[in-house]
């Protein structure tokens, strides 16, 4: 909104720099953008919220420093020589939908001439943005801008029966606005009627039929007041926003419509030519209840924190245009007509406190209150982030939506889908963090990265009975090599034992033994095979494996990618493991080989099982494992490593010959291996 | 007969045929000095040590064996001086000697060049947006905040209504926010968790909220339809305007830098009465004439206010009671102005490249 300083001084007097008076303003509420200086004018550019309506004029503009500065508001001059009939003689008004029109003041004006306006008018127009026209539209714009009251002036002699009816539309009337549009109007649209049609849509546009024309001789002049939302809704359903409908549906002041109507009056005499009839015709059925509002002198200490004197509120107060009562609590203070924001008691706190200053109000510190509450699973997620870190995953974030072909590709159970998505390939929220992942790892590779590895923390969404549900999950995703490229040691890609040992590097802290590997069950994104669950006590914790090769080629992978899904509430649900320290050995353990000749069928797990629960047995390892050359079809070359130590003495090295004798036994009889030599 | 070949014979032998020990000696230890200024590698260095010095069957081994032991008792302190004379400095010239070898070996050798990068090691990036947060809750925890997320699918009544929202209000729109198709909505502001804490908790409550946030916004440089926003609010018997900006104005200072200061300007916002819109001087120039500031020297960095009553009603909470301060901001908007990144998408394209920028 563009203010000019010369109009706001026609109303205030302002002894302030424009710098100066910008700021003052800002300070108060009313955000100035730009100062600029035009033609020899200063004009303001503001940013004023959408509560202030009353503020989007010069007069409000120059209420708002008058307050600030606490000096005297001037009012727009409304006196005009009135001659001919009384108006209530040429035109008539009436609301018959009093719940939608609060008020119609018809003003009647003969034997005007249409023709510029005065270049005085017509430059102000100009510095404010509004393109001049003739005399009486640029009136009307005038006055908006000047005192925030839309109006519209229509060709009194093309109002049918010289009536003006404000009533809901009838299905199947129609309109044609100014812009030229024809409009269909039902039964839900407020119109301005003559005694036969609709000419105007009330508070939004006029009709072309009853426009101002060259050959206009005789003109009525609405100011009316319309209920904020009737307009909002006509404007959004035309999808017509204009001047006036900024301003009525926000809210405009009743009072202002008289005011408005008086003062065009009164400019169209002084600039002519045209006959002003006496009176106006006002059509104001009842007066809407305003009810009075509560300060009280505690309020103000209580929310802000200071008490200001009483003459301070009473003088802020009354220069906003208030009148405050003082009682011994505190004031009572009618609502009032140009500041429908105000209605409570807060709201006056507010007023007092922006033009007192928020500046002048200490700063302090709330006490602490009570004891602070621990944040529920800070310790598990903090811990988790680092070890995140710490295995070399950068973090990404991605966009929650995917496509719904995707959610049925990658999730399960019926998709959250959006009613008004911004894409197609946005159409629902994701069921599964997969494609996210595996579209960052896309983009990278496209990009020729060879080292990628992300993580994502982020959640999915599904439904749940009448609600919804958003766990969280922690996603990797890897490609490339094993390690960043480097001169001191050989490249190796990344595969299926990097991913595990990193999800079960993830998992450590929070379950005590070793989770299980599952192969059974693995959603079917993953590669056959090439991908396996961990789970602890009968919770999937993970799934981790390579990404179905058809899928990974679908988008244009032409390399494997690794991915793991890691369900952070089932993990951290568990909690962090508390470490127990165990005394160490004074002596080192001993270990034996074993080199062992394995049939396919038997897996790592069942040998770990095998020998697991011997007595002094500190843990098998897995040395080399090899297949092919030398290696009877069907089975596998182990060369397994096992440890063994008691806490406070040496192990003989018959004890050991004995154990690593029952190991051998243990494999052969149970697993059928055989030991090679 | 060569030196060697004596050391093996027993001293009164030699003696009788003619020998003084003390000449036996010299002989000796003439022999050793041209060896030793043979030796120059440490292997060479190494063989003179076990010729000589070797426990078994080094020289001084023999001579101590054939010449000492057997040596007749009246000659046995002049010998057994002479042997420890000897031993004594061959210990210490085979040291030298072992010791000049290899500092030669070294000095031979090419020098290791230090500026060749080690292998990298892995690090993972902290995603700007979270480092952002991870700052500003570093700041919110020791004043007794505590940090939650609530849900991102909301319903109307915590998203709008609870708050505050007049039912028409243009951001209730579909134009502005995004709907499921039950009418439940993708929270456009991380308050309905203000509600629903306000709700199940009682006074007194220090939180902060963070979490991801949608708006129906096609993306561009400085719009994402997700972001992230984060809002910090105080609920108490006794809490003013004056806490919330004492809070906040801590919060600038130790976010954007100690001589950061932060101005209050009222503003309007549906959930907050007074509110006001906090500008900071600019972080990034002294003098107002930067681009990022737009030349005003100063930067609109969040919104805030005191909780309006309306909306502790609408959680359960008695106004006349309680009092409380919100403000929020978008820690996307705080990222990309503390790390200069200048288009939003960037955030969420995944970009290693760009991610690696935060290590």
């Amino acid at each position: 909104m563009r203010i000019l300083l010369s109009w706001l001084e026609d109303f205030v007097e302002i002894k302030e720099s424009p710098r100066e008076l910008a700021d003052a303003l800002t300070m108060a509420g009313m955000a100035v953008d730009a100062v600029e200086s035009e033609a020899g004018e200063t004009v303001f550019e503001f940013d004023i919220t959408s509560n202030r309506p009353d503020a989007m004029n010069h007069l409000g503009m120059a209420r708002e420093v008058a307050a600030i500065y606490r000096r005297p508001l001037r009012a727009p001059s409304t006196a005009c020589a009135e001659s001919g009939p009384p108006a209530a003689s040429k035109a008539s008004v009436e609301i018959q939908a009093p719940d939608a029109c609060v008020r119609y003041v018809g003003r009647v004006f003969t034997e005007v001439e249409v023709r510029p306006s005065p270049d005085w008018m017509r430059r102000r127009l100009e510095l404010c943005g509004i393109r001049s026209i003739n005399n009486l539209a640029d009136l009307t714009n005038y006055v908006l801008l000047e005192i925030g009251q839309p109006t519209h002036a229509f060709d009194l002699d093309r109002l049918a029966g010289a009536a003006i009816v404000v009533r809901r539309a009838r299905n199947g009337e129609k309109l044609v606005t100014l812009d030229g549009e024809d409009r269909d109007l039902t039964g839900g649209h407020l119109a301005i009627c003559d005694a036969e049609r609709p000419v105007a849509l009330a508070g939004v546009m006029g009709g072309q039929a009853t426009e101002i024309t060259a050959e206009t001789r005789n003109v009525l002049l609405e100011a009316a007041w319309f209920r904020p939302s009737v307009i909002r809704n006509a404007a959004r359903r035309f999808k017509l926003f204009t001047e006036a409908s900024h301003r009525f549906e926000r809210g405009a002041d009743w009072n202002a419509a008289p005011q408005a109507a008086d003062r065009i009056a009164a400019l169209l005499a002084r600039t002519g030519p045209g006959q002003v009839l006496p009176g106006q015709v006002d059509c104001f059925p009842q007066q809407p209840g305003l009810s009075p509002i509560r300060l009280e002198r505690a309020d103000i200490r209580r929310h802000l924190g200071i008490q200001l004197d009483d003459a301070e509120v009473e003088g802020i107060l009354s220069a906003l245009g208030f009148e405050p009562s003082s009682d011994s609590s505190g004031w009572s203070v009618p609502a009032v007509s140009h500041r429908l924001d105000v209605e409570r008691g807060i709201d006056l706190v507010e007023e007092v406190a922006r033009i007192h200053g928020f500046a002048n109000i200490p700063a302090t510190l709330p006490s602490l209150g009570a004891a602070p509450e621990l944040t529920p699973l800070a310790a598990e997620d903090a811990r988790m982030r680092a070890a995140v870190r710490g295995l070399g995953y950068d973090e990404t974030i991605g966009f929650a939506f995917i496509s719904s072909d995707e959610a049925e590709r990658f999730g399960s159970g019926d998709p959250v889908s959006l009613r008004n998505p911004l894409s197609q390939l946005w159409d629902v929220m994701r069921n599964s963090a997969v494609p996210t992942m595996v579209r960052a790892l896309e983009w990278n590779l496209r990009r020729n990265q060879p080292f990628v590895r992300l993580a994502e923390f982020g959640r999915v969404y599904r439904r749940s009975e009448a609600s919804y549900e958003e766990p969280s999950v922690l996603t990797l995703g890897a490609s490339g090599t094993a390690r960043q490229a480097s001169w001191a040691e050989p490249a190796r890609e990344v595969g299926f034992y990097d991913v595990k040992a990193d999800v079960a590097a993830l998992l450590a802290p929070f379950v005590p033994d070793a989770p299980s590997i599952v192969t059974k069950g693995v959603p079917s994104y993953y590669r056959k095979k090439h991908a396996a669950g961990l789970t602890s006590e009968g919770d999937v914790l993970a799934w981790f494996g390579e990404l179905d090769p058809e899928l990974a080629r679908e988008r244009k992978i032409r390399q494997p990618v690794w991915v793991a899904e890691i369900f952070l509430d089932k993990v951290y649900g568990r909690g962090l493991r508390r470490p127990t320290h165990r005394k160490l050995a004074r002596v080192p353990a001993v270990s034996r080989d074993f080199s062992l000749l394995v049939p396919d069928a038997v897996d790592f797990a069942s040998i770990t099982e095998a020998v697991g629960e011997m007595p002094d047995l500190d843990g098998v390892e897995p040395v080399e494992v090899f297949r092919g050359k030398n290696v009877p079809e069907g089975s596998y070359s182990l060369l397994l490593r096992a440890w063994w130590q008691r806490l406070d003495e040496s192990l003989t090295d018959e004890e050991v010959n004995e154990f690593a004798a029952e190991v051998r036994s243990r494999l052969q009889s149970r697993l059928g291996i055989a030991t090679r030599t | 007969m060569s030196i060697e070949h004596k050391t093996g014979r027993p001293i009164d032998e030699l003696i009788r045929e003619g020998e003084d020990p003390e000449l036996l000696y010299e002989e000796l230890r003439a022999a050793f000095e041209q060896e030793r200024s043979k030796a120059s590698t440490p292997q060479q260095g190494q063989a003179l040590r076990d010729r000589w010095l070797g426990r078994r069957s080094g020289l001084l081994s023999a001579t101590n064996d054939h010449w000492l032991k057997a040596a007749p008792r009246e000659l046995k302190p002049v010998v057994g001086k002479l042997q420890n004379l000897l031993r004594r400095d061959l210990e210490a010239a085979v040291k030298a000697v072992a010791e000049a070898a290899v500092q030669e070996q070294a000095q031979a050798e090419p020098d290791l060049d230090a500026t060749l990068p080690g292998p990298e090691r892995a690090r993972g990036a902290v995603h700007p947006v979270r480092l952002a947060l991870e700052e500003v809750l570093d700041i919110f925890r020791p004043l007794g905040y505590t940090v939650a997320e609530g849900p991102e699918i909301e319903t109307f009544f915590y998203n709008f209504e609870a708050l505050n929202f007049p039912p028409d209000h243009p951001a209730v729109d579909e134009m502005d926010t995004l709907f499921l198709k039950d009418g439940a909505l993708l929270r456009t502001h991380t308050s309905p968790c203000q509600i629903r804490i306000m709700e199940s908790k009682s006074p007194p409550l220090r939180y902060v909220v963070h979490g991801k946030v949608y708006r129906n916004d096609t993306p561009d440089a400085t719009h994402s339809p997700m972001f992230h926003q984060l809002e910090m609010f105080a609920v108490d018997e006794g809490i003013t305007f004056g806490d919330l900006k004492g809070t906040l104005e801590h919060f600038v200072r130790c976010f954007f830098g100690p001589r950061t200061q932060a101005r209050f300007r009222p503003s309007f916002f549906p959930f907050t009465e007074p509110s006001a819109e906090v500008d900071i001087t600019c972080p990034f120039c002294s003098d107002g004439k930067c681009r990022i500031c737009k030349q005003t020297g100063f930067i609109e960095v969040l919104g805030c206010g005191m909780i309006d009553p309306n909306v502790l009603r609408n959680a359960g909470l008695d106004p006349q009671r309680y009092q409380g301060f919100a403000a929020g901001f978008g820690l996307d908007r705080f990222a990309m102005l503390k790390y200069s990144i200048d288009d939003i998408l960037l955030m969420y394209q995944g970009d290693a490249r760009f991610l690696r920028q935060f290590r």
